[in-house]
């Protein structure tokens, strides 16, 4: 955990950094009182001071730490996540080609049977009912115009 | 007898038929989040808030209200069953309930945490009923720099009481008050971190956010260590609910102080369910008739802590609607989905929307009846609903927010939001950074940024106008207290041990 508490420090310093440059680039205030800069430049200052207070802590604890647990789950667990990330990108990348109702009914089977490894009737099942009833539901109950592919599905 | 006009006001918005089958379809949502194991009832309001986009402010906030309370009802049956809380506000009650399910005597531990859960949630909506309205005639003179105190210290208490990391979770709340700055500045009309996409002039969209930071994060978490599928082979007939006379002569006390305690310290910004639970308990095993016995199955320790969490889902709602300030993350989504429904929350807002106000005050009235049927009867078909396989709950919530989300804006670009927050929000979760300042911040970051600007005009650039006027002074002060309080903890520790070695 110390060692990813200095990381995290680190690149936080270096977000409040582009924030502080940043924010000490817009324009001042044409009238009076403090312009559109003024918070994001504080808020940038506030950032560094607590991430210094994290990296320091983090430096001192470090020290006396023996034993540190990982902080990210073991490699299996990377894997599903980064199938579901992978997955759920594909899905908002290809929604507007493929179509509401091709792409929710691809992206589930793709979750269920890819994901987490379920029997085929299940996952058909699973994937038919949602896609049918969220296009009713948004489309027809709600009057949310769905996006559609080519073919107008 | 101005409340009571306003309360028969309030229950004529809220006996409208959609108004009622809404309460009632939220603390069903409310009831099935709170029994499964895995989904918080943040998830559950911030999912709802692209599905209740088209209605009416008032029937949407009745329908993320309920699930609000409904969880904390629905959140002790795991508990009780199968020690495994629903809820995070449902921990406490394992301690003793799990006992007695094990003693062979669920049923009335279930049956106590409705029935405590209804007296304390419906003591906490007349208590609602009284204290909202004085307060918020009082907090109408606040001006400029009174809100600024005010937000500052709703930030500093919900970091600081929010957990055992306050470091964090004020990283966290600058975090969430950066990200409200994104976009055009709504006093000099400056475009700020908008990285030259046209899609971020108008901010960062609260509702992928809210979204992604709880729904799709939690989904990760949920991939990560599989929730293992749980049984309960209990069998509850309607007549065991109920517990019997000396149940009740052990539990009345429980319940009492568990409701007061529950609704004031819920009241507090940053203290929430979860906090008023431990607290009750924690009372009660000091105070209570049976003290030495708690652990092993006592009736009072599932009453006080399912009293306490019940009263504080009513007692967060105070400064939500009176100040506008939420009091955690449930209730700063709730106050997100106001300010999307173009609702103005503050002071004013019990005088330019009373039918909105009392009609939500009603509708808890409503459903901690509808709670309270269908947690009874219906409590087998909670604990069989447990057999659903847990893997449908992913792909279901997944395409369920996307698909939300898409309709709220009809913009893909949401989308993107949501799936950046819930990678942020994962790795904020795996790094215990907690989730809740951010959300908050972001929420009231407007708020924020105008009520210091326009003080900080008013005073030509002078802090002082915080310390000068006394309820901004005061407000001021205690956020001052809760924003160095881990400093101090830590030099009172350093002081007692220094002590400790002087002997």
């Amino acid at each position: 955990m110390k060692r990813a508490d200095l990381i995290t420090s680190i690149v936080l310093l270096v977000l409040s950094g582009y924030v502080i440059q940043e924010a000490w680039q817009m324009p001042p205030s044409a009238s009076f009182g403090p312009g559109s800069g003024f918070l994001p430049f504080w808020l940038g200052v506030v950032l560094a001071v607590f991430a210094t207070i994290l990296f320091v802590s983090a430096w001192r604890h470090q020290a006396t730490e023996k034993h540190s647990e990982p902080v990210f789950p073991g490699k299996q667990a990377l894997l599903g996540i980064t199938l579901v990330l992978v997955g759920l990108a594909a899905y908002i990348f290809l929604i507007e080609i493929l179509g509401y109702l091709v792409d929710t009914f691809l992206f589930i089977v793709y979750l269920m049977k890819v994901v987490e490894r379920e029997k085929w009737r299940l996952t058909l099942m699973v994937a038919v009912i949602t896609t049918a009833a969220l296009f009713i539901i948004f489309q027809f109950l709600l009057q949310i115009r769905l996006p559609s592919n080519m073919f107008g599905l | 007898m101005d409340i009571f006009n306003n309360l028969i006001l309030g229950f004529h918005v809220a006996a409208s038929w959609e108004n009622i089958l809404f309460c009632f379809i939220g603390v069903l949502i409310g009831t099935l989040i709170g029994v499964l194991p895995g989904i918080g009832p943040t998830t559950g309001i911030a999912i709802l808030i692209p599905v209740t986009y088209g209605m009416s402010a008032t029937t949407a906030i009745i329908t993320m209200c309920g699930v609000y309370y409904g969880a904390m009802y629905g959140g002790s049956t795991t508990s009780i069953l199968i020690n495994l809380p629903g809820e995070s506000a449902s921990v406490m009650t394992m301690l003793d309930g799990y006992q007695m399910a094990r003693k062979g005597r669920a049923g009335p531990a279930l049956g106590m945490a409705a029935l405590a859960s209804f007296i304390a949630g419906t003591f906490a909506v007349i208590m609602l009923t009284l204290v909202a309205p004085p307060l918020a005639s009082y907090a109408v003179s606040f001006g400029p720099p009174e809100y600024f105190a005010l937000t500052f210290m709703g930030l500093t208490l919900v970091s600081a009481l929010g957990g055992d990391k306050p470091l964090k979770a004020y990283i966290s709340a600058t975090l969430g008050l950066l990200v409200a700055c994104v976009g055009i500045d709504a006093i000099s009309g400056v475009a700020r971190f908008t990285f030259n996409s046209m899609n971020l002039l108008d901010g960062v969209g609260f509702i992928g956010m809210a979204i992604g930071l709880f729904a799709v994060s939690e989904i990760l978490v949920n991939i990560e260590e599989p929730m293992k599928q749980v049984f309960s082979d209990a069998k509850l007939s309607f007549r065991s609910l109920f517990p019997n006379l000396e149940d009740w002569k052990n539990s009345i006390g429980a319940i009492c102080r568990g409701s007061l305690l529950g609704f004031f310290i819920g009241t507090l910004p940053g203290s929430g369910a979860t906090l008023c639970s431990f607290i009750a308990y924690a009372v009660e095993k000091r105070v209570g008739k049976r003290r030495e016995k708690f652990g092993t199955g006592v009736i009072e320790g599932v009453a006080a802590p399912e009293g306490a969490n019940n009263a504080a889902a009513g007692g967060a709602m105070v400064p939500m609607l009176t100040l506008g300030i939420p009091s955690g993350a449930a209730t700063a989504v709730m106050l997100g989905a106001l300010m999307i429904h173009g609702l103005r929350p503050g002071p004013l807002l019990f005088s330019s929307n009373p039918d909105f106000v009392w009609g939500l005050i009603a509708s808890m009235y409503i459903g901690n009846v509808f709670l309270v049927i269908l947690n009874m009867p219906l409590l087998g078909i909670w604990v069989k609903l447990l057999k659903v396989p847990y893997k449908v709950l992913i792909p279901l919530i997944l395409t369920i927010s996307a698909t939300g989300i898409f309709a709220t804006d009809n913009n893909v670009f949401d989308m993107w939001i949501m799936f950046f927050f819930g990678l942020v929000g994962y790795v904020m979760r795996k790094l215990d950074f907690p989730a809740a300042p951010m959300v908050l911040a972001l929420v009231i970051g407007r708020l924020v940024e105008m009520s210091l600007r326009q003080s900080l005009t008013i005073s030509h650039g002078s802090i002082s106008i915080f310390f000068t006027r006394p309820i901004s002074c005061t407000l001021t002060i205690v956020a001052l207290l809760s924003l160095f309080s881990p400093l101090f903890r830590i030099l009172w520790n350093r002081y007692r041990r220094g002590k400790k070695a002087a002997t």
